[in-house]
C-alpha cells in the first residue's frame, strides 16, 4: 500500500471488533483451517529437518546478497530478461511506467503478489488511465470491494459466502442465491476476456534462482500461468531477498512453502519462468522484465538481529496461529504485511517510528516460531524493536514508568516485599479504579485475588 | 551513482561484519531414498490433489482410449509435443475455444503428484481449455522433485508448469471449487508399465 497507516492500529483493531465482530468469527475459522492443514502437512514429512534446510539456505542466500544478485542479474540477461533496479518504491514504479509507455499498455492482468501491494502498483497504473484487474479469486472479491488484502495467502478470508453472493449479484448479475461454483464460474467467465485482451500481466515472484535466472511462482487456481503466458509483456516484481541459490534448491522451497501456507505437498501450479518465448514456442511472452526491488529491504539486512525476518516466504502460517492476528484480520495492521511477519517487518521496511504500534501487537506467545518454516526468530525480534522504541522515545510513557518502578522495586527485595504486602491488602473490588494502569485489563476480566501469604513463604512451606 | 550500485553498496555494508553462512547442501540430504515402485507412488499423490488417472500398456492403447473419451467434446487443442498417433479425432480449435486439451509432460513426479509441463509443448492448450488430458510415459516418472529439477537444468525452456491436478481455489466463502481459471478436471494418462 502507498500509504501505510500502523499507527491507527488499536483504534481500527477495536473498530473491527467493535462494529464488523462476524470477521473475527470469519478470520478465525479460516486461519484455524490452514492452520489444521499445515499441521497435517508438516506431520507426513520430516518437517524440523526441511525447516532447518530451508533456515540454513536462505542464511547463507542472505550473507551473500550482493553476490547472489549480481548471479541472478547476470543470468536473466542472458536469459533474455530485462533486469530492472530499484532501490526505493518510486523507483520500482518508475521502471513499470516506462514498460507501460514503451508498449501504450491499456489493460493489464495482475497474479497475486504481496510486494505489488507493498508499492501501490494498482493505484499507481489506473493514475496513468490503465485498466487492472486481479486475477486471483479472492483479490478479484476485493478489489471489487476496494479493500485491501486481509491475509498473505487468502486475501479475501474475512469477507463471507454471503457477503459474495451480494457482491457478484451486483456487479456480474450472478443470482443472490449462487453457489460458490456458479459464482467461481462467473467470475472466470469476466476474467478471461481480461486474460485474452491484456497488454500486459503483472507478477511477482516467490522465488528468483540466480544460478538460473529462474521465477518460480506458486498457486492454486491458474490465474498466475495464464497472467505471465497469454499477454505479450511479462514484468515480474521481486523483492532482493526473495532470491535462491541453485536450481535444486526450489525442490525443497516449492514443497515446505506450500506445506507451511495451504497443507498442500505443493501448490496446483507452480510457474518456473525463465525468460522471453523462443523460436521453437508457439506462445508465451516476447518481453519478461524483472525489477529487483530493494525498498527498505538492505536497511533491514543491516540489523543485526532483524535481518532474520528477511528469511520470511511469505507463507502466511504465522498469521494462522497467531491470537492477536485472529481477533481482527489484516486490516487493522494498516499495511500490505500483517500478523506477526507484519510486526516485524513493518520496523525494518517503514521505519520504526512509521510501524509503531505493530511491534507490540503480540503477546510474545511464540506460536508463530513453532510453525514458521524458515525459523524466523520472531520473539526476539520484536523484542528487539521494542527495545529500540523505549530507547528511542517512541514507546508509550506509561509503560516505560511502569516497567521502570517495576525494575526499582525487583532491585530492592525490602521495597519489593513492602509492595506485594501493599498489594494483598487492596481491597480487591476497587483494584482496577485503584490501579488505573489496570483498567483496561480489568473492564474485561476479573483481577485475580492475591493469595494471603507470601510467595516466600509459601516456598519455605514446601507447598509452592 | 545507479540504483544498481547503490543496492549492491548498501547491502555489502549491511554484510560487512556479518558472519557467512554455508549452503546447507543437498535438500533431503538426510533422509533415505525413497523406495517402493514409482508410478503407483506418482498415481496416489496425483489423484489426492483431484486429478485422474488412466493406465494404459502402449501409444496404441492411448489412443483407442483418446478416440473414445473425446467423443463428447467438440473442438481439441493439441500439443505440439504430442504423436500423430495420440491425436483425436476431433476438430482442432484455438486453445481460447477448445473444449478438451491434449499435452505431453516431460516428466511425473511421485512425491508432489506433479505433471512436469514445458513451454516448448503450448502453455495456452495447459491452461485454457476446461478438460485437459496430459499424456506421460511411465519411464518419464522419477520419484522426487529434486530429480525432476536436475534433469531439466541446463536444458530449460522459458517457462515450465508443474501441474498437480485441477484448478482450484476456496476463496469464495471457504468452500473448494473447481475449474476456477486453469482445467476443472485433468487426466494423466500413464503409457507404460511400472518401472
Amino acid at each position: 500500500m502507498s500509504d501505510p497507516r500502523p499507527a491507527d492500529y488499536a483504534t481500527a483493531a477495536a473498530a473491527t471488533l467493535r462494529d464488523t465482530p462476524e470477521v473475527r468469527t470469519a478470520i478465525t475459522a479460516a486461519t484455524r483451517t490452514f492452520d489444521a492443514h499445515r499441521r497435517a502437512a508438516y506431520a507426513q514429512v520430516a518437517a524440523e529437518e526441511w525447516r532447518t534446510w530451508m533456515e540454513g539456505v536462505k542464511n547463507h542466500l542472505l550473507t551473500h546478497l550482493a553476490d547472489y544478485l549480481e548471479q541472478a542479474e547476470e543470468q536473466l540477461t542472458r536469459n533474455g530478461v530485462h533486469v530492472h533496479w530499484a532501490g526505493t518504491g518510486d523507483e520500482a514504479l518508475a521502471a513499470l511506467g516506462d514498460v507501460v509507455d514503451a508498449h501504450g499498455v491499456g489493460g493489464v492482468v495482475k497474479a497475486k503478489s504481496m510486494l505489488t501491494e507493498e508499492l501501490g502498483v494498482n493505484a499507481f497504473l489506473e493514475q496513468r488511465g490503465v485498466r487492472v484487474r486481479e486475477t486471483d479469486l479472492g483479490e478479484y472479491i476485493i478489489q471489487l470491494l476496494g479493500e485491501p488484502p486481509s491475509h498473505i495467502v487468502g486475501p479475501a478470508i474475512h469477507r463471507s459466502l454471503e457477503d459474495c453472493q451480494a457482491l457478484f449479484h451486483r456487479e456480474l448479475g450472478t443470482s443472490p442465491d449462487a453457489t460458490p461454483d456458479e459464482l467461481a464460474g462467473a467470475a472466470r467467465d469476466a476474467l478471461r476476456s481480461d486474460f485474452l485482451s491484456a497488454d500486459l500481466g503483472i507478477s511477482g515472484g516467490n522465488f528468483l534462482v540466480a544460478e538460473s535466472g529462474t521465477v518460480a511462482l506458486i498457486e492454486n487456481e491458474g490465474n498466475i500461468r495464464l497472467s505471465t503466458s497469454v499477454p505479450p509483456v511479462h514484468v515480474a516484481f521481486v523483492g532482493i531477498e526473495k532470491l535462491l541459490p541453485r536450481f535444486e534448491d526450489l525442490s525443497g522451497f516449492l514443497q515446505l512453502t506450500s506445506r507451511a501456507a495451504t497443507g498442500q505437498a505443493i501448490g496446483t501450479y507452480v510457474s518456473l519462468i525463465q525468460g522471453p518465448r523462443r523460436a521453437d514456442e508457439s506462445d508465451g511472452p516476447t518481453e519478461v522484465h524483472v525489477i529487483l526491488v530493494d525498498n527498505g529491504r538492505s536497511s533491514l539486512l543491516a540489523d543485526d538481529t532483524a535481518w532474520e525476518a528477511l528469511r520470511c516466504v511469505r507463507c502466511g502460517a504465522c498469521l494462522n496461529v497467531c491470537p492477536v492476528y485472529r481477533q481482527t484480520g489484516g486490516h487493522a495492521y494498516g499495511w500490505a504485511y500483517s500478523g506477526p511477519i507484519g510486526a516485524i517487518l513493518a520496523p525494518g521496511l517503514l521505519g520504526l517510528e512509521n510501524a509503531m504500534p505493530l511491534p507490540h501487537a503480540s503477546s510474545l506467545c511464540g506460536a508463530c516460531e513453532d510453525v514458521c518454516p524458515v525459523r524466523i526468530p520472531f520473539t526476539d525480534i520484536l523484542l528487539h524493536w521494542r527495545h529500540q522504541a523505549v530507547e528511542r522515545g517512541l514507546a508509550s510513557t506509561t509503560e516505560g514508568l511502569a516497567m521502570r518502578a517495576f525494575a526499582g522495586l525487583t532491585e530492592r527485595p525490602r521495597l519489593y516485599g513492602a509492595a506485594a504486602r501493599a498489594l494483598r491488602h487492596l481491597p480487591i473490588e476497587v483494584g482496577g479504579s485503584a490501579l488505573p494502569v489496570l483498567r483496561n485489563w480489568t473492564a474485561e476480566r476479573e483481577l485475580p485475588k492475591p493469595s494471603v501469604r507470601r510467595f516466600a513463604q509459601l516456598w519455605k512451606d514446601g507447598i509452592a | 551513482m545507479s540504483a544498481r550500485e547503490e543496492i549492491l553498496t548498501r547491502v555489502r555494508k549491511a554484510l560487512a561484519d556479518r558472519e557467512a553462512h554455508a549452503h546447507p547442501g543437498d535438500f533431503g540430504s538426510w533422509q533415505a531414498e525413497p523406495s517402493g515402485s514409482i508410478v503407483p507412488a506418482f498415481m496416489e499423490a496425483f489423484t489426492s490433489t483431484g486429478g485422474e488417472v488412466v493406465r494404459v500398456a502402449d501409444e496404441a492403447q492411448a489412443g483407442a482410449w483418446l478416440r473414445e473419451f473425446s467423443a463428447d467434446f467438440s473442438g481439441t487443442a493439441i500439443g505440439d509435443g504430442v504423436p500423430m498417433a495420440l491425436r483425436p479425432p476431433l476438430a482442432a480449435a484455438p486453445p481460447a475455444a477448445a473444449d478438451l486439451g491434449v499435452s505431453m509432460a516431460t516428466s511425473g513426479v511421485a512425491e508432489t503428484g506433479s505433471l512436469v509441463l514445458g513451454a516448448r509443448d503450448g502453455r495456452r492448450t495447459q491452461l485454457l481449455p476446461p478438460t485437459h488430458v496430459v499424456f506421460l510415459h511411465t519411464s518419464d516418472t522419477v520419484a522426487t522433485l529434486k530429480e525432476a529439477l536436475n534433469a531439466m537444468k541446463g536444458t530449460l525452456p522459458s517457462a515450465i508448469g508443474l501441474h498437480s491436478g485441477p484448478s482450484k481455489s476456496a476463496d469464495i466463502g471457504q468452500v473448494l471449487v473447481r475449474g476456477v481459471h486453469g482445467p476443472g478436471r485433468v487426466i494423466a494418462v500413464l503409457i507404460g508399465a511400472d518401472q
